[in-house]
């Protein structure tokens, strides 16, 4: 009755995520195995800690900045987002608001910018790459001129020693990369609002047809990577003290890095939480491990190249063979 | 001797060197024995014989889907045949690569433009092909050259402006007179006149008669009657992937070339449910927006409503804009008699309407996502409790959708590009069945899908009306409608022009209505 037609269906896909995400877990596993017999002072609780602290906030970068890649997009700024925001609550911590003010008017900040992301590609039509590299380059001059290109250090004790402080033997800074991600995960892998992003990645003329809303959705996913940014920029000022317009210089590319080594794909409509996650912590001990070994740190550059090239390729490889 | 002569003759110059086949005017220059193009076992175009002569102007005429493009791929070397020969100037040929076609001097002039709107009209007719002295482009003799061309043509066109500024229509004849320009011999137009102006189309006729003087032989492809006679030498006809005769223009009538173009047996497939018709869900009146003008029809619950036109006639534009996916201009709509807007998709789908679109992987489908997302995608709001989507109902509603439709697929994880197209648009249905509406409105949805199948969607559209709802059904494949509808519309340039109860008028009439001769 029927015309047969014969098709070779593709394994399903969860088990080839599945697979992905605990290569990247044997990956960083690897390389801890290899620097802990390279180095004596790897398995240090001290370097554990430092390296801990330097992966958590690429981590909760690439976590923002995953969403927006996911919708097809791209956001350049969080980089400056960071150091913009590091001025904002050092200044109004400097200016006497209270703790608890300050930390929501900076994360206010940072859903702002997002949402004036949002507006440039919803209602201007701009690209995201062109509009987040406008505020990428208006922030750094915005910071600058607010400080006068100088510092602005923070006094109050109490945010400072956050960053510096442990809780059951694990740096606070690692616990905000779990605050941060158990929401993510449920927000992008148990909730309808993740669908519609992936959705909208992969086809947003089919997604807007079958009812989704997807101006709301992308102004979402850009307000939640600024805002991730902004979250960034608080714990930076917490951890060196200051407030300072240049900081994290060229974060956005290792948040990307983090997210693309972690799985994701820059067409969109391709990503998770956990692996940007282990993205981040990847890079973070190759720079760590540099460090111990006394290499060269524009090693670390070369290196981290590499490492996108070859993930990336074998993630292509594998795609392609389940095609 | 013009100036359009002098550059022809350069390129003809070249391709001779390259190619020096030549036959006689009047004598056999392609020759197609047996030509066949599969799909798997979809059969786009049956063993076809059809013989074009030197320097004549050949007319191919067929309904959307009988099999028109599939030739001109086949021609041009876009795609490879399955079986068959093709003969050039006597001598088998293989045609396999677009490069081997343009070299033997074939080319096509499409629908719709392909060459580059920043660059100026001059760089676009010498791209590929630049006058050049010591490595550096001679760019004002290529915009003399090109100029001189034009005017030549009797084209009023300036050759320094970008391509962009010119209307869709002017850079048509652009894209001709860059084709005429290089020496072809064998030249297809596809529906050209689709977006020219009276006047645009008179010079486009004048260029191609001049062409036939000079021995290029043109096949020349429309839908529009007049044109075909006003043109043609001879005209041959495709009808569901087969060619069904080749007619000299004078031997033959209107009448009798549509009676080729359409299937008169009825297949068995086109199976209709009878439901005793209910009330009206949907009315509307003088409904207007962008590609549509003042339409007022009504839809009941148990009834099949058909909009029949050709492509481009308004019909998916007309749904676009019932289902709030662009604004309208004017005109009421009522929803179970009383008066609604509908200024969203949301809109739409709350108030109970579903739109399969036209296009599956335009408008359909997230390919690149598993089946079971994409039948999810209206209907995740009712599958969650708060924000958290309930999984095991998340994946109930897929299987149910995979089981009942029979989507032939290992699990519902399965990217939906995996799928085939019959497949395919049953994930686009799949996705509205779940969603529950009153009215659907599918939009060709059996373009590209297997025989098998489409009897399994038309089965389909029973079970829906018998539960109640009414459906709009568009196609541009006239049987289909027909067999089908309770109501047949007919759309021509964004207006409904003609309206016919179940087998009201005949398929000539309807044809007739829809083309306006």
């Amino acid at each position: 009755m029927s015309v047969e037609t014969t098709e070779t269906a593709p394994a399903p896909k969860r088990g080839m995520n599945i697979l992905f995400g605990l290569t990247l877990l044997g990956l960083l596993l690897f390389l801890w195995l290899l620097l802990g017999l390279a180095t004596n002072s790897f398995w240090t609780p001290n370097n554990i800690s430092n390296l801990l602290r330097q992966g958590s906030m690429t981590a909760i970068l690439a976590v923002g900045q995953t969403f927006v890649i996911i919708t097809a997009g791209i956001d350049l700024s969080v980089g400056a987002v960071v150091g913009f925001t590091s001025v904002i609550v050092a200044w109004l911590l400097q200016a006497g608001v209270p703790l608890w003010a300050s930390i929501v008017l900076t994360l206010l900040i940072g859903v702002a910018i997002g949402a004036f992301h949002g507006f440039g590609i919803v209602r201007m039509g701009l690209p995201p790459f062109i509009i987040t590299l406008a505020t990428l380059t208006s922030l750094r001059g915005i910071g600058l001129l607010l400080t006068n290109g100088s510092t602005i250090s923070i006094n109050h004790e109490g945010f400072t020693d956050f960053s510096r402080a442990d809780f059951l033997g694990i740096p606070s800074l690692f616990w905000m990369v779990v605050l941060v991600a158990i929401p993510a995960f449920v927000f992008l892998h148990l909730s309808r609002w993740g669908r519609y992003l992936f959705a909208v990645g992969s086809n947003s003329e089919a997604a807007r047809l079958s009812g989704v809303n997807v101006t709301r959705t992308l102004y979402l996913a850009y307000i939640l990577s600024s805002t991730c940014a902004a979250f960034v920029g608080l714990l930076l000022a917490s951890r060196i003290g200051i407030g300072n317009a240049t900081q994290a210089e060229g974060w956005e590319l290792q948040a990307i890095a983090s997210s693309v080594i972690g799985g994701t794909s820059l067409f969109g409509a391709v990503g998770s939480v956990h692996g940007p996650l282990l993205g981040a912590f990847i890079l973070a001990t190759i720079n760590n491990g540099a460090n111990l070994l006394n290499v060269n740190s524009f090693w670390q550059r070369i290196v981290t190249g590499l490492l996108i090239i070859v993930i990336v390729y074998f993630d292509q490889l594998r795609r392609r063979s389940s095609r | 001797m013009s100036s359009f002569e002098e550059l022809s003759h350069r390129h003809d110059d070249e391709a001779r060197m390259a190619e020096p086949d030549s036959v006689p005017r009047g004598a056999p220059i392609l020759e197609l024995r047996g030509l066949q193009k599969k799909y798997g076992l979809v059969e786009a175009l049956k063993p076809a014989d059809v013989t074009f002569l030197s320097g004549e102007i050949h007319a191919i005429v067929g309904e959307n889907g009988a099999g028109k493009s599939t030739l001109i791929k086949l021609l041009t070397g876009v795609i490879r045949r399955t079986a068959g020969e093709v003969l050039w100037c006597g001598r088998p040929v293989q045609l396999a690569t677009p490069t081997e076609a343009i070299s033997r001097g074939i080319n096509a002039v499409h629908q719709e433009v392909v060459l580059c709107p920043h660059l100026s009209v001059a760089a676009n007719m010498f791209l590929g092909d630049e006058m050049s002295r010591n490595g550096l482009m001679r760019q004002g003799a290529m915009e003399r050259a090109a100029q001189a061309v034009l005017d030549d043509l009797g084209f009023h066109i300036p050759a320094r402006i970008s391509l962009g500024r010119l209307t869709i229509g002017q850079q048509q004849l652009v894209a001709t007179a860059r084709a005429a320009m290089r020496g072809i011999r064998f030249l297809i137009f596809d529906e050209p006149t689709a977006y020219l102006t009276r006047q645009e189309s008179a010079e486009l006729f004048r260029l191609i008669r001049r062409l036939r003087e000079q021995g290029v032989t043109i096949v020349y492809i429309s839908h529009r009657m007049e044109e075909v006679f006003e043109l043609a030498d001879r005209v041959s006809v495709l009808r569901d992937g087969a060619h069904v005769g080749t007619r000299l223009i004078g031997e033959t009538s209107e009448a009798e070339l549509v009676a080729l173009m359409i299937n008169r047996s009825i297949e068995q497939i086109y199976h209709k449910e009878k439901v005793p018709l209910g009330d009206v869900i949907l009315e509307t009146r003088g409904l207007s927006g962008p590609g549509f003008e003042d339409v007022s029809l009504s839809v009941r619950a148990g009834e099949i409503v058909g909009l029949y036109g050709l492509i481009g006639a308004g019909r998916s534009e007309f749904a676009l804009g019932l289902y709030g996916r662009q604004p309208l201009s004017g005109g009421e709509i009522y929803w179970d008699g009383s008066k609604v807007t509908i200024g969203s998709e949301r809109a739409a789908m709350d108030l109970g309407i579903a739109l399969a679109p036209e296009s599956r992987r335009d408008q359909g489908l997230c390919l690149n996502l598993p089946i079971g997302l994409n039948i999810n995608l209206p209907v995740f709001r009712r599958l969650s409790s708060g924000i958290v989507i309930r999984r095991s109902e998340e994946a109930a509603n897929a299987d149910r959708q995979i089981r009942d439709l029979r989507i032939k697929t290992p699990s519902r994880r399965v990217l939906a590009s995996a799928m085939s197209g019959g497949n395919q648009q049953k994930i686009v249905i799949g996705k509205w069945l779940s969603h529950g509406a009153r009215l659907f409105v599918f939009d060709e949805p059996t373009v590209g899908v297997d025989v098998g199948t489409k009897a399994e969607i038309y089965r389909l559209f029973g079970q829906l009306l018998k539960n109640g709802a009414g459906i709009i059904l568009i196609s541009s494949y006239l049987p289909e409608v027909y067999e089908l509808s309770d109501r047949l519309h007919v759309f021509r340039d964004g207006r409904l022009v003609a309206s016919h109860p179940f087998r009201g008028a005949s398929h000539e009439d309807v044809l007739t209505e829809a083309i306006g001769i």
